[in-house]
């Protein structure tokens, strides 16, 4: 029972993360009606921060591919969260996002009122993950072929920072909102049903963080394979049999949290294409690296 | 993307109720409805906007509006409808599109479209009376709108289309309108 107090560690700063994300696009459209504060603008789709823009990736990508029109502030406003995913992996996805915002308080309210738990429940409609990349690909092609851009005006990460600012702002919803509401009904079949599967940012941050540093490293040595990870991963990876290291996990720290042998822990990668340092050799370096447990 | 593609049928069949199909793929503008200053030509416009929005957050007369999801394709665009509030030319929207779907351009160098006279419908130009709300509302007076023998003619190579001689105008339906004439050019 000492380890108790270290429980929980990421799955706390992680909501605060998130809660601090969505105040953000939430006082913004307040500071920019009463106070005319206009430092800070805009939301997950194009956040305005002074005079650094950020633009989401896959937004940006759309654009560009579509009008086939290169426009250099959009460019350099897409490398900030380029640079993060290919580092970081998806963070984006699991600290930031208001959608992960909302389902993350809907599992709490879940949790008070029914006694919700993820290691109790069961997932109602299982898919492969692959259909991520059905929906990054198919979205970009289907935009291409309709040649507008699909995936702007239903992206629920946006839709969120714009039916925030539309109420705030105009006093009014737009009707996109019903897809936030949608997705997450559709939570209630499946834990992030539509982040697992259906999400094309959430696929194209996958994909830029393949190669990913920070990655969640399973010591086969302390598994005592209980599956509790498994049933912890928002995106139901295996972790004890090596999910972590897929494109798909997002760094969320959920199965770190969990793991009652501390067989997981977040690592970073020095370098991605230097080979690790053997067992013998380690050994022969420094007396005993793996002391036994 | 099941899910999606069958969510959006059922909610395209809702609207198709409410709107008629030619509209999901056709561009809202229109008279009096125009996109912000800086925009590029139409043919392109709803494929560069990212649909971020910011231009409607930064506008501090709340002229510039967004539109929902009947319009179809062009859901999430900005508009300027005219008659609500006009555009008075403040030029933040421009500075801050991430896309360059609104180009950075000077208060002279906008062009939403053209002011048009209709001189069945002006109280000066039927001869019932003196009015120049249009003459006192426009920003490049004796510019973009001048007075011939009191009544107004519009100057096509100064007027940037703002609207706010419509919005002045006391005439229901309005006497000068703004035609989005430079929107519907080929772009390159």
């Amino acid at each position: 029972m000492s380890k108790r107090p270290k429980r929980l560690r990421y799955g706390r700063w992680r909501y605060l993360s998130l809660s601090a994300a969505f105040l953000l696009i939430l006082i913004t459209p307040l500071l920019n009606l009463y106070f005319h504060f206009t430092f800070i603008q805009g939301w997950y789709q194009s956040l305005g921060i002074g005079r650094l823009w950020i633009v989401s990736p896959l937004e940006g990508l759309e654009s560009l591919l579509i009008s086939k029109y290169l426009y250099l502030p959009s460019l350099i406003g897409m490398l900030i969260p380029i640079l993060v995913a290919f580092y970081l992996g998806r963070v984006f996805c699991s600290w930031v996002c208001p959608i992960s915002f909302l389902h993350e308080t809907v599992d709490k309210i879940r949790a008070w009122l029914f006694r919700y738990h993820p290691i109790t429940w069961r997932d109602r409609l299982v898919l492969s993950l692959r259909l991520l990349w059905v929906a990054l690909i198919g979205e970009f092609l289907l935009s291409m072929i309709l040649g507008f851009p699909i995936f702007v005006f239903v992206s629920p990460p946006g839709l969120v920072g714009r039916e925030l600012m539309l109420a705030i702002i105009f006093h009014s919803f737009a009707l996109e909102g019903f897809i936030v509401l949608a997705i997450l009904l559709l939570h209630f079949v499946t834990r992030r049903f539509y982040c697992r599967y259906l999400c094309p940012l959430g696929g194209l941050l996958a994909f830029l963080g393949q190669k990913r540093r920070l990655k969640v490293r399973l010591k086969s040595r302390k598994c005592s394979a209980c599956g509790i990870c498994e049933k912890v991963c928002p995106l139901g990876l295996p972790v004890n049999r090596g999910g972590s290291y897929s494109p798909y996990c997002w760094n969320c720290g959920e199965c770190v949290d969990y793991c009652p042998t501390g067989a997981l822990k977040f690592y970073w990668k020095r370098s991605y294409y230097l080979k690790p340092v053997s067992v013998e050799a380690s050994k022969a370096r420094s007396g005993n690296p793996l002391p036994d447990e | 993307m099941m899910h999606r593609r069958l969510f959006l049928k059922i909610l395209a069949g809702g609207f198709l109720a409410s709107c008629a199909p030619g509209e999901l793929a056709s561009s809202p503008i229109k008279t009096n409805v125009l996109r912000p200053p800086g925009a590029i030509p139409e043919d392109l416009f709803a494929s560069r906007c990212i649909r971020c929005g910011r231009c409607a957050e930064s506008c501090p007369y709340r002229s510039i509006k967004i539109l929902d999801l009947r319009h179809g394709f062009y859901a999430g665009t900005p508009v300027i409808y005219v008659e609500k509030v006009p555009c008075y030319l403040c030029m933040r929207c421009v500075k801050i599109c991430p896309t360059g779907t609104l180009r950075k351009v000077s208060q002279k160098e906008v062009r939403m479209g053209l002011a048009r006279v209709n001189r069945r419908l002006c109280v000066t130009w039927k001869g019932e009376g003196i009015c120049r709300s249009c003459y006192n509302a426009c920003p490049f007076r004796e510019e973009a709108i001048k007075l011939d023998r009191l009544r107004p003619v519009v100057m096509p190579e100064v007027c940037v289309g703002c609207g706010l001689c419509t919005y002045a105008c006391p005439v229901r339906p309005k006497a000068i309108v703004v035609e989005p004439i430079y929107a519907f050019r080929t772009s390159r």
